[in-house]
């Protein structure tokens, strides 16, 4: 299929480069931020120079992975929903010599998947998940998600949502990821450098992206279908880790903090305390 | 890494010789959850595994341990997960990934008394349709084996991960209680005496390559790459293209389907096995599978003992259900006596509906705990033959 970037020769480098050319345009809906991070994510894997033979796309179910799958140069293996952690640990278990870049969503993550999320970060998983966090289910039209805000109206909360959201990079530093992080769709530079350090860390990278949906998002929580106004509501929402040592009890209430919540480079993981076991135990 | 055999006499459980006869069919992924009456499989494995360079985790849950052997095939690995009741349920949620992705991989059922929890320790037969029809869609054509003996728990998982590469499918070793929990020889041949199916890997071009062969819908021994093997393969849970990519086209959805159905059904022929015994001159049969087949087949030698002409007969392949063999048994006989461990009646439908009226077929269940005695049947049978 022929596409207006086609035919105008827009075709950026790093889409040309990595991205299967028949799988664009993508099915993203205009405005949203995945977009963004695969763009920041496509930076990092160029600086970092991985290949289609070393590096494998993981995804689950949502937004997040129906948009991203399929499209890697390389091989790509899309889970059930909320399976994404379960079926990365088993391909690094069986090739722990390539890289996993994982994809997955707040719903695919926090909700139905939430065990496996726990108990990849608990293992130190050695691969690189990235979460998208729109707060919403967007993929199926709209509905209630476990990080949408106190209080949103949604198709499935049309009084209000009376659940507090999840902060999953708490869990993760909880459960015992080796490297957790929290972007806006808007620092672009920051994703890309957090995949790279996601990638070169050994152990679980955990690096969350707030983005925009303002197709479901927009439209019912804040009542516009403005990509900017999702944007900068964000923006409202969220506070850098280092700005909020400056503010008040109060003035952090309420807020979302971003940047690099953990990064430990001497907590082994699963990957290499099963090499070890097997250099001890293997009798062939 | 090593071959995994380890030939020779060994008295041992069934659900140990499962774990034997995966490590000598080129099984080196496990994963599992603890679930009474499978986890000495999973324990042997975890003591086993390592040995031979392989890989065994105890995931967090029923679900993650079968993703993640899936995963593990396609990274490549011949792999195996094991669970019984509430966990099968369970598992199930992950078989249609791999029955949709035509991932070759094997998953041991080692049934018990249910619905529900039921009881953990005690047999029953309750899985039969669960395996066949229990992934939601349907389009699927399983393929199940069922072992009676410790012997057969380790020549039949040694078939299942054959079957498995042949087919690209999962394939179920359906077993029970009785069998797994049965302590008695196995022997374990030399590895020049095993037949020993590998993966099959393309040798054509990327660009040649069709990862789901669509359009010829019955072949099989298809191969099939790994990640990392530069076939950029695409696995996902979408209705897909021969490529893999995502697609919701009716005529991509009828042709996968098609051919999730065809390669099986076109085969019959390979996945038909069954057991006849004392049929050539009987007037009456007795069937059953797995564990319970053992009493049935005894009550038949205490029947012809006393002159009764009743003949044994035994689905080995239990899906796809050996539909022809049970027509010949039907036209011969009068009646057959279905024994299995269940009340509401699964293989006496099976068979039924196979013997196409030819013979009259009776039920002889039980919800389980206890397997069937021989003497029950015996005496099932005199009544019969009143």
């Amino acid at each position: 299929m022929s596409t207006v970037g086609d035919t105008l020769n827009l075709i950026h480098p790093l889409v040309a480069k990595y991205l299967r050319r028949e799988r664009m345009p993508h099915m993203a809906c205009p405005g949203c931020g995945i977009g963004q991070v695969v763009h920041a994510t496509l930076m990092a894997v160029d600086e970092l120079g991985l290949t289609p033979q070393d590096t494998v796309w993981v995804q689950g179910v949502g937004c997040s992975s129906r948009i991203t799958y399929s499209t890697w140069v390389g091989d790509n293996v899309d889970a059930h929903h909320g399976r994404m952690f379960a079926v990365a640990t088993g391909l690094k278990m069986s090739r722990p010599d390539m890289n996993f870049i994982c994809f997955t969503g707040d719903g695919d993550c926090g909700a139905i998947g939430g065990n496996h999320f726990i108990h990849a970060c608990r293992r130190n998983l050695d691969v690189t998940a990235i979460l998208f966090n729109n707060g919403i289910y967007g993929m199926t039209g709209g509905q209630v998600a476990p990080t949408s805000p106190l209080g949103a109206v949604t198709t499935t909360t049309p009084y209000g949502n009376i659940e507090d959201p999840f902060d999953m990079c708490k869990m993760a530093v909880a459960a015992g990821a080796s490297y957790v992080a929290r972007w806006r769709s808007t620092d672009f530079r920051q994703i890309a450098n957090s995949v790279k350090k996601g990638v070169q860390t050994k152990g679980l990278a955990f690096i969350e992206v707030l983005l925009q949906c303002p197709t479901n998002f927009g439209r019912y929580v804040l009542k516009t279908s403005n990509p900017q106004e999702v944007v900068k509501w964000i923006k409202q929402q969220t506070v850098s880790i280092k700005d909020a040592e400056k503010l008040s009890p109060e003035e952090k209430k309420g807020k979302i903090l971003y940047g690099e919540f953990l990064h430990q480079t001497d907590r082994p993981g699963i990957v290499e305390r099963y090499q070890q076991l097997l250099k001890q135990h293997q009798k062939e | 890494m090593s071959s995994g055999v380890k030939p020779g006499r060994y008295f041992v459980q069934g659900d140990e010789a499962i774990a034997e006869g995966a490590l000598a069919a080129g099984c080196r992924f496990f994963a599992g959850y603890p679930i009474t009456p499978s986890s000495e499989t999973s324990e042997a494995m975890a003591r086993r595994l390592p040995e031979v360079g392989g890989v065994c985790l105890q995931m967090e849950d029923e679900l993650a341990s079968i993703h993640c052997i899936g995963a593990a095939a396609v990274a490549g690995m011949k792999a195996m997960t094991i669970s019984s009741g509430p966990g099968i349920s369970l598992k199930l949620e992950g078989l249609g990934w791999g029955i949709k992705n035509e991932i070759p991989y094997v998953v041991v059922d080692v049934q018990r008394a249910g619905p529900s929890n039921g009881v953990a320790t005690r047999v029953a037969q309750g899985d039969l349709y669960t395996v066949r029809y229990g992934s939601a869609g349907g389009n699927a054509s399983l393929i199940a084996l069922s072992p009676k003996s410790t012997q057969e728990a380790f020549d039949l998982t040694i078939e299942c991960f054959n079957l498995a590469e042949i087919f690209r499918c999962p394939v179920f070793l359906l077993t029970d209680e009785t069998v797994g929990h049965t302590r008695e020889l196995l022997v374990i041949p030399e590895e020049s005496e095993l037949k020993i199916v590998k993966r099959f890997k393309p040798t054509v071009p990327p660009e040649k390559f069709s990862m789901y062969p669509l359009e010829t819908p019955e072949v099989i021994r298809h191969p099939f790459p790994s990640i990392g093997e530069g076939y950029g393969i695409c696995v996902s849970p979408y209705t897909h293209n021969s490529k893999g990519y995502a697609s919701t086209a009716q005529d991509v959805q009828e042709k996968m389907a098609k051919r999730l159905v065809y390669k099986v059904t076109a085969h019959l022929d390979m996945l038909t096995r069954v057991e006849n015994q004392m049929m050539a001159d009987a007037e009456y049969a007795v069937v059953a599978y797995g564990g319970d087949a053992r009493p049935a087949l005894a009550a038949v030698e205490m029947a012809r003992a006393q002159g009764l002409k009743v003949g044994f007969f035994r689905p080995v392949i239990v899906w796809p259900f050996p539909d022809g063999e049970v027509l010949k048994v039907a036209e011969k006989v009068k009646k057959i006596l279905v024994c299995e461990l269940n009340i509401d009646g699964q293989l006496v439908r099976e068979v039924e509906r196979a013997s196409k009226g030819k013979a009259e077929v009776y039920h002889f269940g039980s919800g389980g705990v206890e397997p069937h005695l021989p003497s029950q049947i015996f005496n099932e049978l005199r009544r019969l033959f009143k």
